[in-house]
């Protein structure tokens, strides 16, 4: 029914199992958009934040697909700026994925902030002093240039290119790639820094403060490196989860074994940094306060289990994995340290946003618990939907992998 | 934002800030612009053709792009990054300087696998053949190795004479069954006839000097080599993805290969075969 507009030589499921497939994810996505307009017309009382607790599962979920899609501008600074060739087999796909955790990132973000119809103030009336405007600002260009990376990709469907403007635009376009990929790279670095940076500087929690290295805290370059670390692993991650779920092999396994490599040198360093960081929070930066480090941990569930967990078990250890060529010529060593390292992620991310706000900060202070509404988890949901629709549509309709029709012999 | 905005200040943080920031986005707005701009020329120049070939070109199989004097053994490996336009490739020439493969004597019919290819033909890697009839007309026509694949065309589409053409853009159309394949055109020049199957051939065209216009096309002892890693390239194309090439050595290509493996692909199958992407 729409094998015209499939890529010459690939091959697709059938129409109706394709259909099948898509269903639930609309589904999922209109209970989700129905949350997201109960929000916007009623109020954020339909969610469970509170002046005390205003980060919750959105702002989560914003930093941690933030930091996944990273894999966006780490592939392209490496193809485009570093000239990695091999990496252009996965390069398309890495857009697709930066392209719908940004966009997804500031669709919650708009529900979360409310008033969108405001949201143009954000520009017109800067705080030039808060991290969050330079985040506003990088989101919003970063998801220009994003739109602007994936317009070849559409433009190279089967059909359109069929078109000689469209031929010609996505010809051209592609050429000033290079262009895109720095600028995605500069503001990529600022703004994952201004979102670590933003907890760095809450001085009134003393879980996330963190001294200033140069005029940022150190948690917005650790934000950086983990990202650009996470992002590589996200990538190799889907291309593996679209090889099984396809049942075909759409890149050589050397680039997956190239993208781990990248990924476990990134997390070395962040390991390293990290450690150091956390030392230093420990043996200065909360002493000088008047506290003690250990009290962080005290609280029910928040153990130093924790701690380990994120710096060893899903930092230290996918990092040497990662950097063993021996380990990573065994596909299921690559592709499960590539999953702790998404977990580490996934953790840090947790930890910064829900553990910071949720620890007890005055000696009157309990443990704050939360709890999001079925109006919060809807529209994280939708957002996984949404990301799962525009992947698929671009997996059957868009050549993500360009040795797909390699692979085939 | 902007001076005239009640909130502005002229502080180092407002103008780095906003500096920065009008800066990126210039520099996206540039970079688009220079996009439209050539994307705007090259239509205006009717290049378009060019740039469709030069584009599909990349996307070809690794396969599909090796280069001549690696299919005729010159050199271990090389794959063409000229677009299969020899006439301005350097390494060619410098290949040519040490080793030139010679043109058969007119009129000889080889028998090549099976396949009719006489070698006073030129042939283009999207499977055309040309002569040179003298007076800078050349006659153009699609080759055995193309004509068995694709067998009895539902319908063929020329172009009008007095039509241009250029090397490696489109030639003329063919569909079959849900497939619509552009026929690369092998040579520049002006179409001053057509004809059609049943006369062997498709186009008569006015070009320039053979000595140049042909240097980009196989000949000779090149065929018999390229046509083992066509069939090659064929044989991957038609097996079952994943599987690799498990059809029977030996034997000939049968004619009209769509009506006996109705369950291939051939819509794929033609289009790698005809370096279409």
């Amino acid at each position: 029914m729409d094998q015209q507009f499939i890529p010459r030589g690939l091959q697709r499921t059938s129409f109706t199992r394709f259909v099948t497939w898509i269903l639930p994810w609309i589904l999922l996505l209109g209970i989700g958009i129905y949350a997201m307009y109960l929000c916007l017309a009623d109020g954020l009382y339909h969610t469970n934040m509170d002046n005390r607790f205003a980060f919750g599962l959105w702002i989560y979920l914003d930093l941690t697909i933030i930091a996944l899609g990273a894999g966006a501008f780490f592939t392209g600074f490496l193809l485009y700026i570093l000239r990695r060739d091999e990496l252009k087999a996965v390069i398309n796909s890495a857009v697709v994925l930066g392209l719908i955790c940004y966009s997804g990132a500031v669709l919650v973000l708009m529900v979360d902030v409310g008033q969108p119809l405001r949201a143009w103030f954000t520009f017109w009336h800067p705080n030039t002093h808060s991290m969050l405007a330079e985040v506003t600002f990088c989101l919003t260009c970063y998801l220009t240039v994003l739109v602007i990376e994936y317009l070849p990709v559409v433009l190279k469907n089967r059909k359109l290119r069929q078109i000689p403007r469209f031929l010609v635009f996505e010809f051209e376009l592609h050429k000033v790639m290079p262009v895109f990929a720095g600028v995605g790279t500069f503001l990529s670095f600022f703004h994952q820094g201004s979102l670590g940076g933003l907890y760095g500087v809450l001085v009134g929690r003393p879980f996330s403060f963190r001294e200033v290295l140069g005029i940022w805290p150190s948690t917005f370059y650790l934000f950086i490196i983990s990202a650009a670390a996470a992002g590589p692993s996200f990538v190799l991650l889907t291309t593996w989860l679209v090889q099984k779920l396809s049942g075909k092999k759409v890149v050589k396994p050397e680039v997956m074994q190239f993208l781990g490599k990248v990924s476990g040198w990134m997390l070395i360093v962040y390991v390293l940094l990290k450690a150091i960081d956390t030392l230093y929070w420990i043996n200065h930066t909360v002493p000088a306060e008047g506290g003690l480090a250990y009290s962080f941990y005290t609280s029910q569930g928040f153990g130093t289990w924790i701690l380990f967990a994120e710096i060893v078990f899903l930092g230290l250890v996918p990092a040497l994995v990662l950097l063993s060529k021996r380990m990573r010529e065994k596909s299921a060593v690559l592709v499960g340290a590539a999953i702790l390292v998404c977990c580490g992620i996934v953790m840090n991310r947790f930890v910064m946003t829900i553990q910071t706000l949720a620890l007890p900060t005055l000696p009157f202070d309990l443990l704050m618990s939360y709890v999001p509404s079925w109006q919060e988890v809807a529209t994280f949901m939708a957002v996984v939907a949404y990301g799962v629709l525009v992947y698929s549509l671009s997996f059957r309709y868009m050549t993500l992998f360009p040795q797909e029709r390699d692979m085939r012999q | 934002m902007f001076p005239f905005i009640y909130e502005f200040q002229w502080t180092p943080y407002h103008v780095v800030f906003l500096g920065l920031f009008f800066s990126v986005v210039g520099v996206i707005l540039s970079a688009v612009s220079l996009a439209l701009l050539r994307a705007f020329k090259t239509l205006r120049r009717r290049r378009h053709e060019a740039v469709q070939w030069e584009a599909e070109f990349e996307d070809l199989p690794v396969a599909a792009r090796t280069c001549r004097h690696q299919i005729a053994g010159e050199v271990a490996h090389r794959t063409c990054n000229h677009e299969f336009d020899c006439r301005t490739c350097q390494a060619h020439q410098a290949f040519l300087a040490k080793l030139s493969p010679e043109l058969a004597p007119a009129g000889t019919q080889e028998s090549v696998f099976g396949f009719s290819l006489p070698l006073d033909r030129y042939y283009h890697r999207g499977h055309t053949w040309v002569t040179y009839d003298g007076d800078g007309i050349y006659t153009v026509g699609l080759d055995d190795f193309g004509n068995r694949m694709i067998g009895t065309p539902d319908s063929v589409e020329l172009p009008a004479v007095g039509a241009t053409l250029s090397a490696n853009g489109s030639g003329w159309l063919i569909k079959k069954g849900r497939a619509a394949l552009r026929i690369l055109a092998p040579i520049d020049g002006v179409v001053v006839e057509t004809g059609s199957a049943k006369d062997g051939w498709y186009l008569k065209v006015h070009g320039g000097e053979p000595e140049v216009e042909t240097r980009h096309l196989l000949r000779g002892e090149e065929i018999k080599p390229w046509i083992l890693r066509e069939l090659e390239r064929l044989q991957g194309a038609v097996s079952p993805a994943g599987v690799g090439m498990t059809l029977a050595d030996g034997g000939e290509l049968v004619p009209d290969m769509s009506k006996h493996a109705p369950h291939v692909d051939w819509d794929g199958v033609w289009g790698e075969m005809f370096l279409q992407a």
